[in-house]
């Protein structure tokens, strides 16, 4: 009988962590519901201001028959020290959704290394920053509470003193991962090069219209500069509300899979019980059954 | 009067997207103002107010902290990092303003720039 009580308290706890997980996953539906919403409306200013920047930078190139002359535009052939920054989450049970992110930043370290450049990496969210500091990774930077609620002010101070060393002449690129959110049951890995800005990958086009554009004030620099630190800005930002849109909906997709297996082993068990039910009933009435014979 | 599109956009979405007689802006280098077929042109923008003349002749004002606006023939697009928008037939304009004020104030802009704000704001309440 040992066997069935087994069997009957293994379902009842089961049962009590398919409640946890449906209720995780409720929350994060809502959550999610909350994250995409300012995900999406952000989009609008995060692709206007790389179309601006696009455009000015196409202005500049067309000036310039030798490419663009600015700090920010120029990329170094040879760089010696980069730094990277990926977004994870703070809290986990979400799946696969921080492991991907780690993977990629780890698989870019170890190119960079391969190729004898030196890598420093910043880290955002606890659970990358645990996964580094496990495996005695040095970080430059250890953001915690900042992915699960993002900051504009934490994440520009952030981005701010990377950016300072690029200018400085400290580091030579500046590359941003993060696991970004696609739909509900999507999310893809993204890795941007901050800075320099790559002007190819931002899709120059030719037209007339930019040529006879006026810049003001007109030194193109001055404008260009501000427009970058913006943009390198914005664009951490933005990493930061995707990854938490996409936290969310692999928590989502996650719990929804752990709700739906609990479901299944409390019914694989249930069938475990009344089959030990029916084979403890079956061996009593044999029992009885036999000492009657016997005392025929 | 010929109208020009307007679209103001700030990190939270997109708050203004109209067709408005005119406009003016606190560019880089000065106020400016922009009318229906204004040369394409790129300035930044400091803090400080943007004023629109509305296709039905409302004026709207809007408290912006500095970004970007990009003026091109077919339509003019305004980039900042925050706004808040003060209309005359608004019931809590006095809330309003007071926002407005403590985001030019935050944007460290100079005393005469929020003085120079706030009388204009004072104009709509009339």
């Amino acid at each position: 009988m040992a066997n069935l009580k087994e069997i009957k308290r293994k379902i009842s706890s089961v049962k009590g962590t398919q409640k946890t997980t449906r209720a995780m996953k409720l929350v994060s539906s809502a959550k999610l519901k909350r994250a995409e919403e300012i995900a999406t409306r952000s989009k609008v200013y995060a692709s206007k201001l790389t179309e601006l920047l696009t455009e000015i930078a196409q202005k500049m190139q067309q000036g310039n028959e030798d490419g663009i002359d600015n700090v920010f535009m120029k990329e170094n052939k040879n760089p010696k020290r980069v730094d990277i920054v990926f977004v994870t989450s703070d809290k986990g049970l979400c799946g696969g959704f921080n492991h991907q992110t780690i993977k990629q930043a780890n698989k870019i370290m170890q190119e960079y290394n391969d190729a004898g450049v030196e890598v420093r990496l910043s880290g955002v969210g606890k659970k990358g920053i645990a996964f580094f500091k496990y495996n005695q990774v040095e970080m430059l930077n250890q953001i915690d509470d900042l992915s699960g609620k993002p900051d504009y002010a934490r994440s520009k101070e952030l981005i701010n003193s990377l950016v300072e060393d690029y200018v400085q002449g400290e580091t030579d690129k500046i590359i941003l991962i993060h696991n970004g959110y696609v739909n509900m049951i999507m999310q893809k890995v993204h890795t941007q090069q901050l800075l320099p800005v790559d002007v190819s990958e931002l899709g120059l086009t030719d037209s007339v219209a930019t040529s006879e554009m006026e810049v003001e004030p007109d030194d193109d620099d001055t404008l260009l500069n501000a427009l970058v630190e913006k943009y390198v800005e914005y664009t951490m930002f933005y990493a930061l509300l995707d990854s938490l849109a996409a936290e969310h909906s692999a928590r989502m997709q996650a719990m929804d899979a752990a709700t739906n297996n609990a479901g299944d082993m409390v019914k694989k068990l249930s069938v475990k019980y009344n089959k030990a039910r029916q084979e403890a009933i079956t061996t009593e009435l044999i029992e009885i059954i036999s000492g009657m014979e016997s005392l025929k | 009067m010929e109208l020009l599109k307007l679209e103001i956009v700030t990190p939270e979405g997109v708050i203004f997207d109209d067709e408005v007689k005119q406009l003016t802006v606190p560019g880089g280098e000065g106020e400016f103002g922009i009318l229906a077929g204004h040369a394409a042109v790129v300035s930044l923008l400091t803090s400080g107010v943007i004023t629109i003349d509305r296709k039905d002749g409302r004026e709207v004002q809007v408290a912006v902290n500095g970004g970007y606006i990009k003026v091109e023939e077919e339509k003019t697009l305004c980039m900042v990092d925050g706004a808040v928008a003060l209309s005359g037939d608004d019931t809590n304009l006095a809330k309003n303003i007071a926002k407005a004020k403590e985001l030019l104030e935050k944007a460290q802009a100079s005393t005469l720039t929020v003085a120079a704000a706030v009388s204009k704001f004072e104009g709509i309440k009339k």
